[in-house]
């Protein structure tokens, strides 16, 4: 199997199944046909579960021996990993604050199988992230961190035996459709939430606090599952939207109408950062970062705008500068991960919050990138179909024809005024070199002259006057020439005794 | 770090330049706002919390973008949305036109929806009676015809700013427990069957 996996340098004989069978194989299929691959992707499958199983037993083993621990503090422990004592000493710290809960969790941590052979294959994923490549090690510590969120709690226990075993059993529903899937994780979301209201008797903001938790640790692990699932078109309208995106290149701040000035460095750098953090979101597994990510560009936004317009934003101008942003990040995934927000986030929050607000502002957004059209932009249509095609650009006005109007002349004026701009540095450069090499020439003449100055002096007075003329010349000109040549000239030194040389005494 | 909760989704709807965004500046901030002194990052959300009786309901108000090129993601913006306030401008009749078509859209797609509207810049017409463009005993009939609130207010004097919300948050109030269990409408037993008791062989 791993042999097969290197199989990324491609070359004629490998183009056939790798099998023999007399079929052609695939990259994607690690070089196999279809069928050889289903039957060895299923022995892989096979051996993925078992790995897991695996997994879940020694994380089992280590919560187990973490607890004893607790019981026998002072018993070494020359089994243990290193890992499992750091749990330890945490479980110790929990210890001291948690007495009711006990062995509440202790033999509870199992990994659901996962699909396919994902962490060994990156290549069959059609779009590999980074997050994406490691779930498994996500996934424990997504539930580590659920269980030490969940252990002060009184239902904590059983909240998580829901939970682990409800996201174990939409492993099983893979081949449901993405809506019904969706369905049974909100129904869970509304079920679980309305049991800690009535039957644990939590407090709203409490409910919402652990439905949070159970959102990031579910979604964690079922990330792989259920975004962008095989089920849907999600991938087909991720390119459709990029495609969109790319071909409307052309589309400038004027027709959107979007009140920021990106001259000003400060809203540049506002910009550059809502683009960073809608792109970001593609990164996120939890529906509720994802979101984040989406705030957190919108902020970025309305503080572009405050400063451009010096006034509070509207959602008059957020939109258009949101629909910019969109269109000029690009962002990975959009569809899919629009999609898997919409299906899959707490639903209290998406209606009603302020990251639902956002939220909805990006599908509009991409509705509009959709949808638009040359009456959108001002522009006539032929227009539009002459931008589409490439045929003509607004940065170009003469070859669009005499129609051009504002917005292409707006940035062709920008590129002109850019030109002008190097022109004029570009002379000013030359100006700069003129002089210094003025300069140089300059100083030469001056320390010619200033030599000169000095000979003549040195000739026209006797050697008695020589040293205040040679201190006064020395003075304003501390040129080494005319140092040297007082130096040279200095009669006084051979009425000075030899040097001493040293000499070797016998004692 | 995490945001306010919200129980109950207001939009703002209104053609633009209406007043739709200083009318939740006064009612948040108190104040009408001019020229460039602002201190607020955006008004496009709000979350605010409202005593209603000994409850507080805490609306979270959407703006929204009025600019027709956006008419058609508007049903994007009220989808779920418990009460919208349609705004108009008193001194240009087209802006009303706009509320009617914004009123027919909420009535097609959004029943739980609330109407409420409000005829903005009153302030306007107190000081010259001419510039009145909308009549307030037509827009009385229209709103009893389809069963809205109708309110004439100004952000700029303050005049029946917080009646307006105030009302939205008792409507609210009152309505809410007849919605809570129709939301979904969701199959309550089904549901039990499937997840919760039906998962214990995993154990």
């Amino acid at each position: 199997m791993m042999s097969q996996r290197r199989g990324i340098h491609l070359d004629q004989s490998e183009l056939l199944c790798k099998k023999g069978c007399g079929f052609y194989g695939n990259t994607g299929w690690q070089g196999l046909c279809s069928k050889c691959w289903r039957e060895e992707n299923q022995r892989e499958k096979q051996k993925q579960i078992q790995e897991d199983w695996a997994l879940a037993e020694r994380l089992q083993r280590e919560e187990e021996e973490a607890y004893a621990s607790r019981h026998q503090k002072t018993q070494s422990q020359p089994a243990v990993t290193p890992f499992s004592k750091f749990e330890e000493r945490k479980t110790k710290e929990k210890s001291s604050k948690v007495n009711t809960v006990t062995k509440f969790f202790s033999p509870s941590i199992k990994t659901p199988p996962k699909k396919d052979a994902a962490p060994f294959d990156p290549h069959s994923s059609p779009s590999p992230s980074s997050s994406a490549s490691r779930p498994s090690v996500d996934s424990d510590h997504a539930t580590r961190e659920f269980i030490d969120f969940l252990k002060p709690l009184k239902s904590g226990r059983e909240v998580f035996k829901q939970c682990r075993a409800f996201t174990e059993s939409m492993v099983y529903k893979r081949e449901m459709g993405a809506d019904e899937l969706s369905e049974c994780v909100q129904d869970f979301y509304q079920n679980l939430s309305e049991r800690l209201q009535t039957q644990f008797k939590g407090s709203s903001d409490q409910v919402e606090t652990v439905m949070d938790e159970v959102e990031k640790y579910m979604m964690t692990r079922l990330y792989k599952e259920v975004f962008c699932p095989e089920t849907t078109d999600d991938e087909k309208k991720d390119l459709a939207i990029q495609k969109r995106i790319r071909a409307l290149h052309w589309v400038t701040i004027e027709m959107l109408c979007v009140p920021v000035d990106e001259e000003i460095p400060e809203v540049s750098d506002s910009v550059v950062k809502a683009i960073t953090d809608v792109i970001e979101m593609d990164s996120k597994r939890v529906p509720k970062a994802k979101l984040g990510c989406i705030t957190r560009c919108s902020k970025h936004i309305f503080n572009a705008i405050k400063v451009s317009k010096k006034e509070a934003a509207s959602a008059d101008d957020f939109l258009p500068t949101l629909i910019y942003i969109v269109l000029k990040a690009n962002p990975p995934r959009l569809q899919s991960n629009i999609q898997y927000i919409t299906r899959f986030c707490n639903p209290s929050r998406l209606m009603t919050g302020e990251d639902g607000y956002y939220f909805t502002n990006l599908c509009c957004a991409v509705a509009f990138i959709e949808k638009l059209d040359g009456q959108s932009l001002n522009l006539t249509s032929e227009e539009f179909e002459l931008y589409m095609s490439g045929q003509a650009s607004p940065h170009w006005p003469q070859s669009a024809g005499a129609s051009s109007s504002s917005p292409g002349s707006a940035a062709l004026t920008q590129v002109h005024k850019g030109l002008d701009l190097l022109t004029g540095l570009g002379e000013r450069q030359e100006r700069v070199m003129e002089k210094a090499r003025q300069l140089e020439s300059d100083l030469i003449d001056w320390t010619d002259e200033v030599e000169q100055k000095v000979q003549s002096v040195l000739e026209s007075f006797t050697p008695e006057a020589q040293n205040p003329a040679a201190a006064t010349a020395g003075g304003t000109a501390p040129a080494p020439s005319g140092a040297s040549a007082i130096d040279s000239d200095n009669v006084e030194n051979e009425l000075l005794p030899p040097p001493l040389q040293p000499q070797v005494f016998a004692g | 770090m995490s945001a306010m909760r919200v129980d109950a989704k207001v939009v703002m709807l209104g053609k633009e330049s209406v007043g739709k965004t200083s009318l939740v500046e006064r009612y948040v901030h108190h104040r009408f706002l001019v020229g460039p002194y602002q201190n607020t990052i955006g008004a496009a959300f709000v979350a605010k919390p409202i005593q209603v009786g000994d409850k507080v309901i805490t609306l979270g108000i959407w703006d929204t973008a009025g600019s027709e090129r956006y008419e058609a993601m508007s049903r994007i913006y009220y989808r779920g949305a418990r009460a919208a306030i349609v705004c108009y401008d008193l001194t240009d009749s087209s802006s009303f036109e706009r509320a009617r078509f914004w009123v027919k859209e909420l009535q097609n797609c959004e029943e739980h929806c609330k109407i409420y509207l409000c005829g903005t810049k009153s302030d306007l017409i107190l000081g010259d009676k001419n510039l009145r463009q909308i009549d307030y005993h037509d827009t009385q009939d229209f709103a009893e015809e389809i069963g809205a609130q109708h309110f004439e207010t100004s952000s700029k004097t303050g005049n029946n700013v917080d009646e307006l919300f105030q009302k939205v948050a008792e409507d609210y109030n009152n309505a809410a427990f007849q919605y809570m269990t129709e939301e979904k409408g969701v199959d309550l037993g089904l549901k039990k069957d499937s997840y919760f008791y039906s998962c214990c062989h995993n154990n």
